[in-house]
């Protein structure tokens, strides 16, 4: 049965190699060229350290213009392989079995339906998965190079940043697969499969996208007045932040514009250092004791990976089963 | 025992009964002739009786054991769209079948395979004909070493040596093997050769199920005058009448009256007669 399934589908699996090694030798060279360029630009020590504490900005901003594409164009990379997984190796996996007739030859042989599915299914689906894990870690070890130069100073939870790290590409591959199986199951056309296939997965990836971060508890961080929170600048998710009151309860939004309203026009003089400094002190007196924000440490992105894993893992369970089920009584 | 029996069998796609009512039993070692007329029901009947499809109605059996959604261990089915992986060599199609089956035996493929001139092995299954996939599509079943053979129109796209060479192979499985044949044809005057049972439906009934020689034995052929027809006594089937003469098929008539020729039909105009009545049926039904 593995060399059935293996024959049926070897020109798909010759592609995949053929991606897999393309990716590595482009990725290879085009991070050991951006290394040449790091160091010729004397730009070593700005890769660790913050953009305002480099040495020399004008090298870096240069550094910044020339590799922003290229290094976008393989964090899109990631977040395009799942679709592509879904549109052309889960569309037409059972839609092309179907609209050729070709099924009736499977199921009139021995082996069980339910045997012949998982076969293909994991035929399919285990070496996408490698190439994809494999291209994952390589762009992952490209970005990385770049370090604060790179896309990665914008934190764990830009869009683009999250898409393309730890399990959740996995996740989406699963769904964008199993969706494309299903409705190749349902509509047995292949052409239908992959386009439709495409859309639903293009709509659900992100109308889910904020969802998985309801799902993980947060941390409430509290400040004075006087001082912004670090969390804004240091990479976390912020999910709600605003003032507490004396008691310690949120102060509403409206409430707080007319407090801080009322603060500014107090002292006569407004813009000099004086008047900031009534100003600061005024907000705890109005009624403004804290400030606070409920957020998602970026050392914590492992657990919205897992939830968002979850949330799309159990979506392709259940498509995958509806697929089996679809298949089963197939007449 | 019977190799294939089906009870009360119905089988309905939205609001057409494709199958209905359909009861008959083969005895193992019988070389059946399907036979109807276009969209009679016989592929669907042979789809069912492999587990492809689900009656709506009714059970068949095989070896006495009830087709639930998937094939008889002993059952070999030849699709009539012959459905194969055009992108594979002969030879891959073969190892494929083989990976797919407990009992299989390449050798028997192979032996059929070379017994039909013209097929080679490592052609691409698209590259071949019409007939050449149907004569690798017989083999994969033949492969399968079943002892119930279900063939869904194995002729229909051979010429005529490639007919000659498949009967011939089905004759040999059948005197070798004992097996069971199911075939649906068109093709009645290759069906006498080979064939001793006659099952014949339409309008997804069953009209005709017997030995073929029995039936004939039954029916009668009465050529007379156009005017005598009132003379003559048993179950008209149909006739043919031109302004001087009638030509009617009978079954269980008595003997000729005077003026009248009587002569027993062959299997072709035995079946002709009923597929012209089932139209005349037909035809009356709809001017209602």
């Amino acid at each position: 049965m593995i060399w059935a399934s293996w024959r049926q589908q070897r020109l798909q699996l010759i592609t995949l190699l053929g991606l897999l090694v393309v990716g590595v030798g482009a990725i290879a060279l085009l991070r050991s060229s951006m290394l040449d360029s790091i160091t010729s630009s004397q730009l070593t020590a700005c890769v660790t350290q913050p953009l305002q504490d480099c040495a020399v900005p004008e090298a870096a901003k240069a550094f910044q213009e020339e590799w922003s594409n290229p290094l976008d164009m393989a964090r899109l990379l990631i977040i395009c392989v799942p679709a592509l997984i879904g549109v052309f190796i889960g569309a037409p996996l059972f839609a092309r079995e179907l609209e050729q007739g070709t099924y009736v030859l499977a199921f009139t042989q021995s082996v069980s339906r339910t045997r012949w599915m998982l076969s293909k299914l994991v035929i399919a689906l285990v070496p996408a998965l490698v190439v994809l894990i494999a291209l994952q870690y390589l762009v992952t070890w490209w970005l990385s190079a770049a370090g604060t130069l790179g896309p990665l100073k914008n934190g764990a939870f830009t869009a683009l940043n999250f898409g393309i790290a730890h399990a959740s590409p996995v996740g989406y591959a699963l769904f964008a697969f199993a969706l494309g199986t299903f409705l190749g199951v349902v509509s047995r056309r292949t052409l239908v499969a992959m386009t439709a296939g495409l859309g639903a997965f293009v709509v659900v990836r992100f109308a889910l996208s904020g969802l998985v971060n309801s799902l993980v508890p947060t941390q409430r961080v509290e400040g004075t007045p006087d001082r912004q929170l670090t969390v804004h600048e240091d990479g976390s998710l912020v999910l709600a932040d605003g003032y507490l009151d004396t008691a310690g309860q949120p102060v509403p939004e409206d409430e707080v514009n007319a407090l801080i309203q009322a603060c500014k026009t107090t002292p006569a003089g407004a813009g000099t250092p004086e008047s900031q400094q009534e100003f600061l002190a005024c907000l705890p007196k109005s009624g403004l004791a804290k400030q606070y924000a409920d957020v998602i440490g970026e050392s914590q992105a492992w657990q919205v990976h897992l939830a968002d894993v979850a949330i799309f893992g159990g979506l392709a369970v259940l498509l995958l089963a509806g697929t089996a089920w679809v298949l089963r009584r197939q007449n | 025992m019977n190799s294939l029996t089906a009870t009360a069998v119905g089988k309905r796609y939205r609001a057409r009964w494709a199958v209905r009512d359909c009861g008959f039993a083969i005895p193992e070692g019988k070389v059946v002739a399907l036979v109807g007329p276009n969209g009679a029901g016989k592929s669907t009947l042979l789809r069912m009786a492999a587990g492809l499809s689900r009656p709506t109605t009714g059970e068949l059996k095989v070896f006495g054991t009830p087709v639930q959604g998937r094939i008889h261990p002993d059952v070999a089915f030849l699709a009539q769209e012959r459905p194969l992986y055009h992108d594979l060599t002969v030879r891959e199609l073969v190892r494929l079948c083989a990976a797919m089956n407990d009992r299989w035996s390449t050798e028997r493929v192979r032996e059929v395979l070379g017994l039909q001139a013209g097929v080679d092995h490592n052609a691409k299954v698209g590259s071949l004909s019409g007939g050449g996939r149907t004569q690798v599509a017989i083999a994969l079943a033949l492969g399968r070493l079943p002892r119930l053979l279900l063939l869904d129109e194995p002729l229909a796209d051979l010429d005529p040596l490639a007919r000659d060479e498949t009967l011939r192979i089905i004759m040999t499985e059948v005197a070798d093997r004992g097996t069971t044949v199911v075939m649906s044809s068109h093709l009645l005057s290759d069906l006498h050769e080979v064939c001793d049972h006659i099952l014949l439906i339409d309008e997804g009934r069953v009209q005709v199920d017997g030995d073929i020689q029995e039936v004939l034995a039954r029916h009668r052929i009465l050529v007379g005058p156009a005017a005598g027809e009132s003379t003559v006594e048993g179950t008209l089937i149909s006739a043919t009448r031109t302004e001087r003469q009638s030509t009617l098929l009978l079954r269980e008539a008595e003997p000729a009256p005077r003026g009248w020729a009587s002569t027993e039909p062959d299997l072709e105009s035995l079946v002709m007669g009923y597929l012209r009545a089932s139209r005349e049926r037909r035809n009356s039904a709809q001017h209602k």
